[in-house]
């Protein structure tokens, strides 16, 4: 009985010293968590102050002739003060002060322009903090490496360039899409060619990043999206295709013919014919007409919709085939492209309405209804 | 004869001690998981800006499903906070499931629907259709309701995956609310990962916090004992267990509240099954052998931050029908996929998922039983060690604390949603507090689940009284 006791005991003494560690943990926690916020807040509101009077004092006209490091010297009698306070702070008092200083900076960087945004950089790079976020972008934590990048782009550090670009490699997301948002801060859109180009596998997600980036330019992302479909990571290709139709520029029907006539993979294939039907150029009308009888499912249901967002008057007779022969899905692509077409589309719809078959029956009131918008009463 | 007795007493004790160390360190490996989990989800989610799914035309469209049946009193309300959600592209599709009350005259009314000829493919099996209404008015476009005949929860979904023109389909309860980012947050797994099939958001219990226009505004405990016993469990539940399970690729729940599925797989896994009152959990688990069986890629995850307020019970009567309700499931959903159990061709979810869920969460509340029903036999013989029992009785609720302890300690480093020292404070007195009384009575109602499976035979839900949150969980 007595190892019973003991080994009672020894539970108790478990759990009374696991319910301590994690009470205590809880407890610590709120406390410690309340106190750093107290202070960090406090150092960054003293901070905020104190760079928002260096970055808006009135700094003497420069001679004509002077060169740049004649500005950068006045910037370093203006952050000498606060060189010389931190100096003095033991080291891990001016770790904790240092990283109030790269906040209160990073916060002001977000909306600042013109030349207070130049003070800022410059006090970024003679303070070290850029050499210090460089130096974190190789932490073995991702979350650090990812701050790092994301920090780099907003206090616009040119000299990150380099390291950011290999930052598009790294092994986790996050930190991906840091650099490639820090990359297109520091480079514009010509940095769409580095991303493009080192990018790999692109989820989901970080093409929906990148789509936000690239829509930013427009038009002037073309020509970096036209050269990328020449990549051989396959989410790349599928990402360019989806921007073309989306920016909808018309010097990318030619490449996205041919890809859609001879490119060797299915996928990407279906996705140029998609594309094509979104630009809505006339040049594809031929191919994709030829398209509506492709023996492969995922090409014609492409096709058909294609048609339908162009709107091409003669594809209905090969529509209507469609309709009648094609799979329930295929059935209702074809409808909504017969309606597309126009009166002749909504007649040839309307005739359907009494048709015997009862799912082609269905599938006319169906789109008939959609495209009056209103439904219909039964 | 008393040396027999000894030895049984004996075999009968370390057999108690062994099922609680498993028990106990579980529980313990769990906890530790969850905190590794949330802790990466925080970072993570630290550098996601989720404004860009309603930004960009890449953003996959959604089909909501909400099954509801006799909830003329949330319905309204619900559907509203659902077109109101802030994401892309998606449709809300309602199944009235034959409700006898006037849900489906109050969607009429105040939808403005009207009749409509879609057309579907009915790939699910399910009750017959009556009829499919949209509205007419342009910002309700996005609402089919789908009026069928009574089939059930699980026929309902069917329903609603029939219809529904998204490839990701997201059930909810028609009566619960979810908050403004919570498709976009429930979605991203989906987005960053291909293999990714199911995810389940957390579902808070709304009770005491101000509800405006369909949306939780202030978050605070109810008043009432019942919801907060019902916060401390559903901590436990999603922080503490969820979590851990989603890191290990081996998670069997996604609630019925609020979970997001790929509609092809969900159809591959062959629907909603409409024998089981545990319908959410046994799709979870057919998608889970479903994929192993085929030994494709594939992964089930729990997101701790989409939050779906729910209406919890506030009486002893409704709640001891959804504790015995959700047993029942549990029973079922472990007989159906019994094979899974110790069977190494189904990995992490046959060697530890199914086995932590046979014998902790289901066969946990019979052996709890057995040691009160013992223990009072025990002092009956006269052979009871008084002291040893009411030592081993502190040891459990020490480590019951613990538990409780530590979900809210997770609450507490992870998402705050409870601001105040009080709200906190009061959480971890519920936590010992539970221990007396609320423990042995959900231990109960348990029970009784087996009887009713078992001997009655009962496989239904039996009724929900909703009193609507405006009324009720303000």
């Amino acid at each position: 009985m007595s190892f019973q006791i003991f080994l009672i005991l020894a539970l108790a003494a478990t759990a009374t010293f696991l319910v301590i560690v994690i009470s205590i943990g809880l407890v610590v926690h709120k406390a410690l968590h309340s106190k750093t916020i107290q202070r960090q807040q406090k150092l960054y509101t003293e901070y905020s102050q104190q760079v928002a009077e260096i970055i808006l004092q009135d700094l003497p006209t420069l001679p004509e002739d002077s060169t740049a490091s004649g500005r950068f010297d006045q910037y370093e009698i203006l952050l000498a003060p606060l060189k010389d306070q931190l100096e003095k702070m033991t080291k891990g008092r001016r770790s904790l002060h240092r990283k109030a200083v790269k906040l209160a900076l990073i916060d002001f960087a977000r909306d600042v322009a013109g030349e207070t945004s130049d003070r800022l950089v410059y006090f970024s790079y003679s303070l070290g903090l850029v050499d210090d976020e460089i130096k974190l972008l190789q932490s073995k934590n991702w979350w650090d490496r990812a701050q790092a990048a994301h920090d780099l782009g907003v206090l616009r550090a040119r000299r990150a360039v380099t390291p950011l670009a290999k930052g598009l490699e790294d092994e986790h997301p996050d930190v991906r899409i840091q650099a490639m948002q820090s990359l297109v801060i520091l480079g514009g859109v010509h940095s769409l060619e580095t991303i493009l180009m080192k990018s790999k596998n692109l989820s989901r997600w970080t093409a929906i990043e990148l789509s936000i980036i690239v829509m930013r330019f427009k038009e002037e992302a073309v020509p970096f999206l036209i050269d990328s479909l020449q990549s051989t990571d396959q989410s790349i290709v599928l990402f360019c295709i989806e921007m073309l139709a989306e920016i909808g520029f018309v010097s990318a029907v030619e490449p996205l013919r041919t890809m859609a006539r001879d490119y060797p993979n299915t996928v990407i294939r279906a996705k140029a014919i998609e594309a094509l039907g979104r630009l809505g150029d006339e040049r594809a009308e031929a191919m994709l007409l030829e398209l509506l009888r492709n023996p492969l499912p995922t090409l014609r249901f492409k096709a058909i919709e294609a048609v339908g967002r162009i709107g091409i008057r003669s594809a209905l007779s090969a529509l209507e085939t469609r309709l009648k022969d094609g799979v329930l899905q295929e059935k209702i692509l074809a409808a909504r492209s017969i309606a597309a077409a126009g009166p002749d589309g909504i007649s040839l719809l309307t005739s359907l309405k009494n048709a015997e078959n009862e799912i082609l029956r269905g599938v006319a009131q169906q789109v008939l209804e959609e495209s009056r918008v209103e439904p219909s009463v039964a | 004869m008393m040396a027999l007795v000894e030895i049984l007493i004996e075999i009968y004790f370390y057999g108690v001690i062994a099922y609680f160390i498993v028990v106990n360190m579980s529980y313990t490996i769990l906890l530790l998981l969850s905190y590794r989990e949330i802790l990466y989800y925080m970072r993570h989610n630290s550098f996601s800006d989720y404004r860009i799914t309603v930004q960009s035309e890449l953003t996959p469209p959604i089909s909501i499903l909400a099954p509801a049946y006799n909830e003329e009193a949330t319905v309204v309300e619900s559907v509203r906070s659902l077109l109101k959600l802030n994401y892309g592209k998606y449709e809300v599709i309602v199944i009235n499931d034959g409700s006898k009350d006037a849900t489906l005259d109050r969607l009429i009314r105040e939808f403005s629907l009207l009749p409509s000829n879609q057309v579907y493919e009915p790939v699910l099996e399910t009750k017959p259709v009556r009829d499919i209404y949209k509205s007419h008015k342009p910002a309700n476009r996005n609402l089919v309701v789908v009026d069928k005949e009574n089939g059930g929860k699980a026929d309902a979904l069917n329903a609603g995956i029939n219809v529904a023109q998204f490839e990701n389909v997201c059930a909810i309860d028609a009566d619960s609310l979810l908050e403004d980012d919570a498709l976009q947050k429930v979605m991203k797994p989906f987005l960053e990962d291909d293999h990714v099939v199911a995810s389940g958001g957390i579902v808070r219990i709304a009770n005491g916090c101000e509800v405006v226009n369909g949306r939780v505004t202030k978050v605070s405990l109810s008043r009432k004992f019942l919801p907060i016993f019902q916060v401390v469990e559903y901590f436990r539940a999603f922080l503490s267990g969820r979590m851990a399970w989603q890191g290990l690729n081996g998670l069997l729940i996604i609630s019925g509240a609020f979970g997001m599925f790929r509609r092809d797989v969900v159809i591959e896994a062959g629907g909603y099954n409409h024998e089981t009152v545990g319908e959410d959990m046994e799709l979870v688990a057919r998608i889970h052998r479903t994929k192993l069986e085929k030994k494709e890629p594939y992964r089930v995850v729990f997101v701790p931050d989409p939050v779906c307020w729910t209406e919890a019970p506030e009486s002893l009567r409704i709640l001891s029908r959804q504790r015995n309700r959700w047993h029942r499931g549990l029973l079922d959903t472990l007989l159906i996929h019994r094979k899974m159990l110790f069977n190494k061709n189904y990995g992490i979810v046959g060697m530890a998922a199914v086995p932590y869920f046979f014998f902790i969460e289901l066969l946990g509340p019979v052996f709890e039983f057995l040691g009160y029903i013992s223990m009072i036999a025990m002092l009956a013989l006269g052979i009871l060690n008084v002291n040893m029992t009411i030592l081993f009785f502190i040891v459990a609720l020490f480590y019951g604390v613990m538990f409780s302890v530590g979900a809210v300690l997770l609450e507490e480093i992870s998402f705050q949603r409870y601001p105040r020292a009080r709200d906190l404070a009061m959480l971890l007195s519920f936590g010992v507090l539970e221990n007396f009384g609320y423990r042995q009575i959900t231990l109960w109602w348990r029970m009784k689940a087996f009887y009713d499976y078992f001997v009655k035979g009962v496989k239904t839900w039996g009724p929900m009284q909703r009193t609507g949150f405006s009324r009720g969980a303000t």
